[in-house]
């Protein structure tokens, strides 16, 4: 089953009246339930910017050809109001970006509860979930520590943790390792891969690293805003995976 | 808390505003203080003078001012609608006008205890002692305003002087917040001798000195208006000017609502040059915290969130310089009025609200400041945000 599924999305940057670039020409992806994928290719293809429309951070633009669709677990996501985005994001997403992106002055465990706080679970529950999912990640020790006491590995399993905490379906990750040496790459990834296993989670990560792509089951590959290649883990190409039904 | 932390992240930012505020709402503190007590000295001078009228010589104002005669009362009883006529004596409790002289001067009041025959209606308690009764005429006995005892720090049974001549304290009144705190009230005889020798000889000689008045305070017939009862009196009495209710209210309620408007004009100034740069801290802050609102927004706080707490914040700083002000307020009129006691001038009556509706201000500036930083923050787009340096 698909869990997320994208068709005509495209993104035009305008920075003025002359000058724009059309950063995603209409591109069609499907990621099935369960699938750990990476998305990969040169600066500038597009990578982020799919991520973002994925995520809900972005919508498509509705003009200029055909009309884009987004089903996030056959929901149709194309005319929700920020707020139902928003709830979306908190309750069914987890984020982890390149530069770590911590509250620098909330603890490492408020940093994570902070997620739980907005997808509505509060309390002794939230710093339960916080608990555990700094555990998960080795850092039960530094619960208390703020980002600026932490190296950069240990911030970015912080919020490897915060994404995490919800048990989101989907986790969407922008060069997670981008930041990181080889050995700390290696660590974020097998949490991420641990938990894609344990769970089931969706994980879609963006890498320039390539041992990062052929450790996920499959790699989309992008090119001036459109997807170039895409195998599966397996190495049949992806375009088959549209046979899945489409709620209309 | 975390939003307290988030305060302290800026420390000599945050310290600056609230140290703003805190200087806008001390200022209305203290001069809304000073206004709530121009305003009780007013209020007691417009229920006293309500239901009666005032006669002086003419020139004269409160029974202040030229002489007149205690023969008037037979003058002034058979006109139409008057009820009472009581004649008094008032002087300055010292000639030596004491610097700044806020609210009524020290004053000493004599007149017949009971001379009235019941009909002043505006109560006065004893905090110790006695009221004067009419069988002191002749002897040199005093009942104190609170205020003037204080200051005098004289209890009943104690001896005090007033014009080089001792008096002996029967009584000390309540707070009346008006006229009579700083008032020693006296018999009418004590009162007359006290006065003659306050007249130049040439003077003095002429009159006589038991028949001295300075002024004449006159009752009318219940359910007759006090206006008209002033008019007639006018109207028969030659040399004498006569003041209301109505005119007391004009004369110096007018003057002192203006003054008031002047006072909260000022503290209310200061505080919004305070809430102008409430405005600028939280602007600036949400600018140094684009990134952690786009992380914010990204995981997925909503636009109402991010409001939220800004506004909180913001309000918080309002809060804190608001209890701030009105604690530097209270020591300042507190100091105000220790220092002033020495000289009977009580500038500050700090009231519970006041207080609260100062600090309770400060909070909604707060917050009002908040937000226009606050929607500017729940509009970014979190893409943009997570990018800003
Ligand atoms: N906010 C923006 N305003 C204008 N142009 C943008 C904006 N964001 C992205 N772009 C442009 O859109 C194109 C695609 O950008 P995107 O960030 O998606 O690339 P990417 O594949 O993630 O690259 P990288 O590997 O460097 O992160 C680029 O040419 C970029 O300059
Ligand atoms: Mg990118």
């Amino acid at each position: 089953m698909a869990i997320l599924e994208g068709r005509n999305l495209r993104k035009t940057y305008r920075l003025s009246r002359k000058n724009t670039v059309e950063a995603l020409k209409g591109v069609e992806v499907v990621i099935e339930k369960g699938e750990m994928v990476a998305i990969m290719g040169p600066s500038g293809s597009g990578k982020s910017t799919l991520m973002h429309i994925l995520g809900l951070l972005h919508a498509p633009d509705p003009n200029h050809g055909p009309a884009p669709e987004l089903y996030i677990g056959g929901e149709n996501m194309a005319s929700l109001s920020d707020n139902a985005r928003t709830k979306i994001r908190a309750r069914r997403m987890g984020f982890v970006f390149q530069d770590f992106n911590l509250v620098p002055t909330l603890t490492a465990l408020e940093n994570v509860t902070l997620a739980c706080d907005y997808a509505g679970i509060g309390g002794k529950q939230a710093k339960q979930a916080g608990v555990a999912a700094l555990a998960l990640v080795g850092l039960a020790d530094r619960a208390d520590h703020k980002p600026s006491e932490l190296s950069g590995g240990e911030q970015q399993r912080v919020a490897v943790a915060r994404a995490l905490v919800n048990k989101p379906e989907i986790i969407l990750a922008d060069e997670p390792t981008g930041n990181l040496d080889s050995e700390r790459s290696a660590e974020i990834l097998a949490l991420l891969r641990q938990f894609n296993r344990e769970h089931g989670q969706t994980i879609v990560l963006v890498t320039h690293d390539s041992e990062v792509g052929e450790a996920c089951d499959r790699v989309i590959r992008m090119r001036d805003g459109r997807i170039r290649t895409a195998i599966t883990g397996a190495g049949a190409p992806v375009m088959a995976a549209p046979a899945v039904a489409v709620p209309a | 808390m975390r939003l307290v932390r988030d305060l302290g992240r800026r420390k000599l930012r945050s310290t600056l505003t609230i140290t703003g505020i805190m200087i806008g709402i001390m200022a209305l503190v203290v001069f809304g203080s000073m206004a709530n007590k121009i305003d009780a000295l007013v209020k007691g001078g417009s229920d006293y003078y309500k239901d009666k009228i005032t006669v002086s010589a003419k020139g004269g104002f409160m029974g202040l001012g030229g002489v007149l005669s205690t023969r008037m009362v037979a003058q002034i009883s058979p006109l139409k609608g008057v009820d009472v006529v009581v004649p008094g004596v008032s002087m300055l409790l010292s000639d030596e006008v004491s610097g700044v002289s806020m609210g009524t001067p020290s004053m000493i009041q004599g007149s017949v205890a009971n001379a009235d025959q019941g009909r002043e209606k505006f109560a006065m308690h004893y905090a110790t002692g006695r009221a004067l009764l009419p069988s002191d005429e002749g002897s040199n006995v005093v009942v104190l305003g609170s205020d003037l005892a204080r200051q005098k720090k004289a209890k009943v049974g104690d001896t005090v002087t007033l014009r080089n001549v001792d008096f002996k304290v029967v009584g000390i009144l309540e707070p009346t917040l008006t006229a009579p705190d700083n008032s020693a009230m006296v018999p009418m005889v004590a009162a007359q001798e006290l006065y003659v020798k306050t007249l130049p000889a040439l003077v003095a000689d002429k009159l006589n000195t038991y028949e001295i008045a300075t002024g004449l305070v006159v009752y009318p017939k219940p359910g007759t208006d006090p206006e008209a009862v002033a008019n007639e009196i006018d109207a028969k009495v030659a040399g004498i000017s006569t003041m209301t209710g109505k005119d007391f209210d004009q004369q110096i309620g007018a003057a002192t609502s203006m003054l008031n408007a002047i006072l909260i004009g000022i503290g209310l100034l200061s505080l919004i040059i305070g809430g102008l740069s409430v405005i600028n801290t939280m602007a600036m802050s949400v600018a140094e915290r684009t990134r952690e609102i786009g992380i914010k927004r990204a995981i997925g706080a909503s636009r109402w969130r991010i409001r939220r707490e800004i506004v909180i914040e913001s309000a918080i700083i309002g809060l804190i310089g608001g209890l701030l002000g009105l604690a530097l307020g209270f020591v300042i009129t507190t100091m105000g009025n220790d220092a002033g006691r020495e000289s009977s001038t009580i500038l500050f009556d700090l009231t519970f609200g006041t207080a609260f509706s100062s600090v309770a201000f400060a909070t909604i500036l707060g917050a009002a400041a908040g937000f226009v930083p606050a929607w500017s923050a729940s509009r970014l787009d979190p893409v943009t945000a997570l990018r800003y340096e």
